[in-house]
């Protein structure tokens, strides 16, 4: 089963990092794809867009965003958005995915990925207005599930059944990050695995895995080092769910040199073809 | 020391300063497990709106102080045990405590994006005043913009305002503020758009009789930066690792440009930011030369000067400096590349 929006499956890529560029341009690794911190390549029309234009002359390029704020109760910020299709434009992104929460409130960006409560009145909230963004781009957008460290005492869905509801009535796609399933799991005693039997796996088009760290009372998704088996097995069980989907490893902390790197995205396919090493 | 040499890369070339936002979260410090859940009595949830308790949810997280005063801070709660009416605790944590990692990596994530930005006013001020200052700047410029990079933009303006905390700190301060402007700079031209300049080629066709009167705007990518404190040479021995004091007050001027991609420092003389000034506040070349008699006083310098300014001008072209020659509509060429 492909996702039903028909984007292509690109293989195995890694998140695009300023102190990679170099070791890119110059040995052209086989790598399936990229993706990107859209709001790194905003605010510039300097250095970061020219290394980023010749990235997008060799590979496929994907947009992944931490500022749309898709649960804040400000209005959809449209300088913001017109910004968003035109990088998206620019560099021929495949699609464009953002996280399932908000980011601020009051015109203040906190520049994390806060929490949303999982209520009939937050999800009637989030559907319209990813309706009017995919509008707006005129593509579907992909909506991650995040690392959460807190859960309201007034949700009244699993996130599961939040996220599954959204992508349904909204009819968008999904980015299913397996490391955040992993790390929202241990912070709040759920099951990863009943997690991942309620997803909707025609939606999803992207899946994320990524290093944590675990300090013993809570694990952080910091995108440091290499990814722990039990996301690894995860990965295998969503890919094989998905009929295979587009994969992405992100390192962000103590970022290793690019061959490093890839060889860890490249363990992938140890547990998509379910050969585990 | 200004260093008199015409060449024009002094300072070599300069590659940090992007600031990468991911989607990870800043790595917390490791909590104690609190008492378990099944200790807790049941507390009915707090009915509230999504705008509500968003607004809650920032106002706690952001807040400067402990969280414990972050969540009252809002007036959604009057007392910290109503907490778990809001967020629950967790198998190993309590409510408090889980909160408290968005509280952390609010202002972390913040530190370490202007800590990218100054490196070296975080080397001159060391760790700890370092991330205090980092501190105030969060609270007194919070980011309303979807990138961060613009940020840091008014850390030089936070440290000229900064009441200082004696008499001994007012130089260190005025230092600082310089070196952040130094620092800025570096990340202004790292983000400027790239545009044609003028070419050697332009330079060595334009008809001598035309110079006089001929302008030479600034490049996009291209900051004159004037200080009370030798800046460039401080940041520069901090660079190359020598690990440099907090200077003496001493005039120096500093030429901040992007070429090829690279970023370049270049010291400059009395003279020559006197020419440049001019040219880049809109003087023709003919006026512009006239501050350098007006301004150096130096008979060897103004000799120095007027041997030397055509060897500036094709090291200055060649670094891309201006971004083309403006001829009078009289000699009829308007502007050229």
């Amino acid at each position: 089963m492909a996702n039903r929006f028909g984007l292509p499956n690109l293989g195995i890529g890694l998140g695009l990092r300023t102190v990679h560029y170099g070791h890119i341009l110059e040995n052209a690794p086989d790598v399936g794809w990229f993706e990107i911190i859209s709001e790194n390549y905003m605010q510039t029309a300097g250095k970061p867009l020219w290394f980023l234009d010749r990235v997008a002359e060799r590979y496929p390029i994907v947009m992944h965003g931490v500022s749309l704020s898709i649960g804040s109760s400000d209005p959809l910020n449209w300088d913001y958005l017109r910004e968003l299709k035109a990088l998206r434009d620019r560099v021929g992104a495949r699609w464009v995915s953002d996280h399932l929460c908000w980011t601020g409130i009051a015109g203040r960006n906190t520049h994390d990925l806060l929490p949303i409560p999982y209520t009939e009145e937050a999800l009637a909230h989030v559907v319209s207005r990813v309706r009017e963004v995919q509008d707006f781009l005129e593509a579907p957008l992909a909506i991650e599930n995040p690392s959460t460290y807190v859960e309201f005492s007034g949700s009244t869905m699993k996130e599961w059944e939040f996220l599954r509801a959204l992508t349904e009535e909204a009819d968008c796609g999904i980015l299913l990050d397996v490391n955040n399933v992993y790390v929202s799991a241990y912070n709040h005693g759920f099951d990863p695995d009943e997690y991942l039997a309620a997803i909707p796996y025609d939606r999803v088009v992207q899946l994320h895995v990524a290093g944590h760290t675990n300090n013993g009372t809570n694990i952080v998704d910091t995108h440091v080092g290499p990814v722990l088996d039990p996301v690894w097995r995860l990965l295998g069980l969503a890919h094989e769910r998905a009929g295979g989907a587009s994969i992405l490893l992100e390192w962000d902390a103590d970022i290793p040199p690019f061959p490093v790197a890839h060889a860890e995205a490249k363990k992938a396919e140890r547990w998509i073809t379910g050969v585990a090493p | 020391m200004i260093d008199r040499k015409p060449s024009p890369l002094v300072g070599g070339a300069t590659e940090a300063f992007v600031h990468e936002r991911a989607s990870a979260t800043p790595g917390n410090p490791v909590l104690e497990a609190t008492s378990s859940a099944d200790d807790a009595q049941a507390q009915p949830p707090l009915v509230a709106s999504v705008d509500r308790l968003q607004s809650w949810f920032a106002a706690s997280v952001t807040h400067p102080g402990l969280l414990s005063k972050g969540v009252l801070a809002d007036g959604l709660l009057s007392r910290l045990d109503e907490l778990e009416r809001v967020v629950t605790r967790g198998p190993r944590l309590g409510a408090l405590e889980r909160l408290g990692v968005y509280h952390y990596g609010y202002r972390a994530r913040l530190v370490e994006c202007l800590a990218d930005d100054y490196p070296a006013v975080q080397f001159a001020l060391g760790d700890d005043a370092f991330e205090a200052l980092c501190h105030a700047y969060v609270e007194r410029y919070p980011s309303r913009s979807p990138s961060l990079n613009a940020y840091g933009q008014h850390m030089a303006t936070l440290l000229a305002t900064r009441a200082p905390a004696g008499d001994a700190d007012a130089a260190p301060l005025a230092f600082l503020a310089e070196l952040a402007t130094l620092e800025w700079a570096l990340v202004e031209v790292l983000h400027a758009a790239a545009a044609p300049v003028l070419s050697l080629e332009t330079l060595q066709a334009t008809p001598p009789d035309a110079w006089p009167a001929a302008r030479l705007p600034r490049a996009e990518t291209v900051r004159l930066l004037r200080f009370d404190y030798p800046v460039n040479a401080y940041f520069q021995a901090w660079r190359t690792d020598q690990a440099p004091a907090i200077p003496e007050p001493a005039s120096s001027a500093t030429v901040v440009y992007r070429h090829d991609l690279m970023l370049w420092r270049l010291d400059l003389t009395p003279a020559m930011t006197a020419l440049l000034a001019g040219l880049f506040g809109g003087e023709t070349l003919g006026d512009a030369l006239t501050h350098i008699e007006r301004e150096v006083h130096d008979a060897d310098e103004l000799a120095e000067a007027e041997r030397s300014v055509m060897i500036w001008f094709r090291e200055w072209v060649a670094g891309g400096v201006f971004a083309g020659i403006e001829l009078p509509p009289s000699e009829g060429a308007t502007e050229v590349n």
